[in-house]
């Protein structure tokens, strides 16, 4: 493992000594154990350790957070934008919104050195991250317009390692729309990211992640968020094009009445490995989750969905759903799933449903006595199996937004 | 029946059988391996067979991802070999054997005097580590079908044991399978020869006796081409405090057009209401269906036990071949269960199908765990996997752990699963038609199970009804 890191710590401005002290001894917790393998549960269908020390040698951290080319803005719909340069805050413009109502930082220290994980990349995160952002919604406040946050990464990464941390907050009875847009230049690197997440009581979060390029990139993001009364948090994924991208995303529903969606449409294309990983914690009565992930996979790529849902034995009258449903188009792809369901509770409606197979023969046959090309065919109900995804997008301009890209990625089939 | 008489049926197997018994020296060690070979008059390949699995032992770690935790295993503290003392020279005919151990038998339902037996099923009796008697022997020798102890096949049989023993299920496999192979006692071996229908549903009767004494026992079965064979395996065990370990291997060949099926009522004794005592029954059970359009039919109803953890598994070598797997699963008091199966689909056109129901009550733990793998070359293959859950009250667990892997485009894989509990308008419709709650419930559960219920053999499925009916005693209202 010590080959595979070339670590310089006095790249990272740190603010005291104890903070170096830290930063080294986290290092130090994670060289112990090294990248996650397929002996890890967590990692089985993806070993991390195998795929990371393939492709890079002598890793390095980036100091480098300057722009080298413009950032092309979305205009497709009015947003107040934060942007990010290889996952360090960089500027924002928060013009729709009423003053003090929505407060971004850069985040800059890490707190909870100390904490224990029994997730090793956390150790990497915290002796290495360069902080991120921090976005605070106020009391009953409810945002105009979406923020997007622009995850831009420069072209000279290659064999760079990038940590950062973002934390998010929606204090009692606020709204807010998310989306993160990934774009950069073509290098390889490797990203671990850590987020938070909190929502009060009666708060709604809405948040989309989308990729603009395909990108050489490693990606392994984890999300905790934590759930108050009344609250909502509804998650779309959307973020194909990436060589390896690991989401893990760890949602506890704490107090009663609370409700979270996972969404997420993937095509998948030469080379590339994505996993979605999801632990949904039912810790208290009457919540409901909802998930669903579905994956396109041409070529060599692989697919991989490992959801659990945990319902404690408080926690009655659970609504818990679960789905994954996955188009192998081609003999070389892979799709693995585990959906899990660990219930301690009796007063529950859980379910889940899992499917791989090809496309359905009958239906391109159909579509080719009407006239229309195989290809085109194929494509047309790829489209119709993805965008039942972000169907549930509300905002009209941004759904035909998605729905642009989404086109451009099946095009490129 | 009304709950009176459930409850003096709790466990009407847990007597125990006052015999003398001859035992091999406590502890796990190549002498009691020596020991075990030479009382059972081996020959020299099969002790070779045996030490190497030990030495392989030595390397292995015992597994510990599963959901059911334990103490740890004193594997010095037990007794590998125990016999009645009258088995010491194999009788040569039922008239010979122990009287005693007739009795016992006769007690268990099982009576081994083949005159009074209603219809025709074989029975292979196993007490402890030995068998005690086969039945039927006479009419299936004349149909060339073998069934006979392993120990004898070992000796009369040679070259078919060599060439499929531990060709299923690997000497040194994972912890409890090697540990099989280097000290299994006895258990059952059938073959089956070419275009044969077995005439009648052959039977195991596997019952631990004994304290302090571990059951390893061996069954082979082999379908040659064109055959068909069903095979049933009960278990019993006295009420005891102390945890006993049952940890067999069971390996199935099926060559081309052949078909097994396999049938399991574990009704091992569960330890009593606060979770004390119980079998920890931990068996490895694989078949292969290794010819063309072979099939492998897996059913079980596993009521007993303090934790049961296995997975009767299917692997799918033969083009057109098919695996099932049926199961019933009850979980009652401080039951815990971790079992399921895996469909390894290796040829193409495949097809399997799970139908698992999981009940738990009580305090009890129920995990399925399934693993289904279509290979690169399995083209054109199918998997259709229903697991159910029942929970009732909150202090039990259900859990649902799928495995998934689809590594080609033309096959299919279809995975449900629901969780709840009983339904209240389904009970008061019982209750109102002057059930009682506890009936009400019995017969909502058989539905419930009555997938698989199904499955079983007509001698089995009535039986397997009424277990249903009294593993969940207690557990309402």
């Amino acid at each position: 493992m010590e080959n595979l890191f070339n670590i310089d710590f006095t790249k990272i401005s740190t603010s005291t000594k104890k903070e170096e002290f830290d930063r080294k001894q986290n290092f130090d917790l994670f060289l112990k154990n090294g990248l996650p393998n397929k002996k890890n549960e967590n990692w089985k269908f993806s070993d991390l350790n195998l795929i990371i020390s393939k492709n890079f040698k002598k890793i390095t951290n980036n100091d480098n957070s300057k722009l080298d080319k413009k950032i092309e803005l979305i205009n497709d719909f009015d947003h107040n934008h934060i942007i990010l340069i290889n996952g360090v805050f960089k500027s924002c413009d928060i013009k729709f919104e009423e003053k003090k109502k929505l407060k971004v930082e850069s985040l800059n220290s890490i707190e909870n050195f100390k904490y224990r994980s029994n997730n090793n990349l956390h150790y990497l995160n915290k002796a290495l991250s360069l902080g991120g952002f921090i976005l605070e919604v106020q009391k009953d406040y409810k945002c105009k317009k979406p923020v997007v946050i622009y995850n831009y990464f420069t072209s000279n990464l290659d064999n760079k390692i990038i940590n950062n941390s973002n934390k998010i907050k929606l204090n009692q009875n606020s709204e807010l729309t998310l989306i993160e847009y990934n774009i950069g230049e073509k290098s390889k690197f490797f990203k671990n990211t850590f987020e938070k997440i909190n929502i009060d009581k009666g708060s709604s979060l809405k948040s989309i992640i989308i990729q603009k390029t395909k990108s050489d990139g490693y990606f392994y993001k984890n999300i905790s968020s934590f759930q108050d009364y009344n609250s909502s948090y509804q998650n779309f994924i959307l973020s194909s094009g990436l060589k390896f991208n690991k989401l893990d995303i760890d949602i506890n529903l704490e107090k009663e009445n609370c409700n979270c969606h996972i969404l997420s449409g993937l095509s998948l294309g030469k080379n590339e490995h994505q996993e979605i990983k999801t632990q949904i914690n039912h810790l208290a009565p009457n919540c409901k989750s909802y998930q669903k992930i579905k994956n396109v996979l041409e070529d060599n790529s692989h697919g991989v969905y490992q959801g659990k849902i945990f319902v404690k034995d408080n926690a009655q009258k659970t609504d818990a759903y679960q789905l994954s449903k996955a188009l192998i188009l081609e003999d070389q792809a892979e799709f693995n799933a585990k959906p899990e369901l660990e219930i301690y509770a009796d007063d529950v409606k859980c379910s889940h449903g899992s499917s791989s197979g090809s496309i359905d023969a009958d239906a391109i046959h159909y579509l080719m006595t009407r006239g229309i090309e195989l290809q085109n065919a194929k494509k047309l109900l790829i489209n119709g199996f993805l965008n039942e995804i972000f169907e549930n997008v509300a905002e009209e301009k941004i759904k035909t937004f998605l729905e642009k890209c989404i086109k451009e990625q099946i095009d490129g089939i | 029946m009304n709950s009176e008489e459930l409850k003096k049926q709790e466990y009407k197997y847990g007597f125990t059988t006052e015999i003398e018994n001859f035992k091999a020296p406590k502890g796990l060690s190549e002498k009691t391996i020596r020991f075990i070979s030479e009382v059972k008059k081996e020959p020299k390949w099969m002790l070779d067979w045996r030490l190497k699995a030990f030495n392989r032992l030595k390397a292995l770690k015992e597994p510990d991802w599963q959901k059911p935790k334990y103490p740890k295993i004193n594997y010095q503290d037990l007794y590998y070999y125990s016999a009645p003392k009258s088995m010491k020279e194999k009788p040569k005919s039922l008239d010979e054997v122990d009287p005693k151990l007739i009795e016992t038998y006769n007690k268990l339902g099982i009576p081994l005097n083949e005159q009074k037996r209603l219809s025709g099923v074989a029975v292979d009796a196993v007490f402890d580590s030995v068998s005690v008697a086969t039945t039927f022997k006479g009419e299936l020798d004349k149909k060339g079908i073998i069934f006979c102890p392993i120990s004898e096949a070992i000796k009369k049989h040679p070259e078919l044991v060599k060439k499929y023993l531990g060709s299923v299920i690997p000497i040194s496999d994972h912890y409890f399978a090697t540990l099989n192979s280097a000290v299994f006692t006895d258990g059952s071996f059938v073959y089956i020869p070419p275009n044969t229908r077995c005439p009648m549903e052959l039977s195991t009767y596997f019952r631990i006796n004994a304290s302090e004494t571990g059951q390893f026992e061996r069954t082979l079965i082999i379908a040659d081409k064109g055959s068909y064979v069903s095979y049933l395996e009960g278990c019993t065990a006295p009420m005891r405090d102390e945890n006993q370990l049952h940890a067999a291997n069971v390996e199935l060949v099926a060559l081309d057009d052949a078909e097994i099926k396999y049938s399991t009522v574990q009704n091992w004794y569960p330890g009593d209401k606060n979770g004390v005592g119980g079998i920890y029954n931990f068996v490895t059970k694989r078949g292969a269906c290794r010819g063309k359009n072979s099939k492998i039919s897996w059913t079980q109803v596993e009521t007993g036990s303090a934790i049961t953890w296995k997975y009767p598994s299917c692997i799918l070598q033969g083009d057109n071949s098919v695996g099932e797997f049926y199961s019933i699963a009850i979980t009652n008091n401080h039951q815990k269960a971790d079992t399921g199966t895996k469909m390894i689909h290796l040829g193409k056109n495949t097809k399997s199908k799970i139908i698992s129901k999981g009940i738990s009550a009580g305090q009890a733990d129920n995990t399925y765990r399934g693993l289904v793998d279509i290979g690169v070359k399995a083209k054109n293959s199918r998997n259709y996997t229903q697991c159910d859950s029942l929970l009732m009250g909150n202090k039990c667990g259900a859990h649902t752990v799928p495995y998934i892997k689809n590594k080609n485009s033309s096959s299919t894989v279809e995975h449900e699963a629901t969780t709840s509990k009983i339904n209240e308008d389904q009970l008061f419709y019982c209750n109102q038609r002057g059930l009682n709650q506890e009936e009400a419930v019995s017969l909502i559960v058989n539905g419930f199970c009555k997938e698989v219920l199904q499955q079983l053999p007509m001698e089995f499925a009535v039986e397997a009804q009424k277990l249903v009916s009294i593993s969940l005693e207690g557990s309402v209202g």
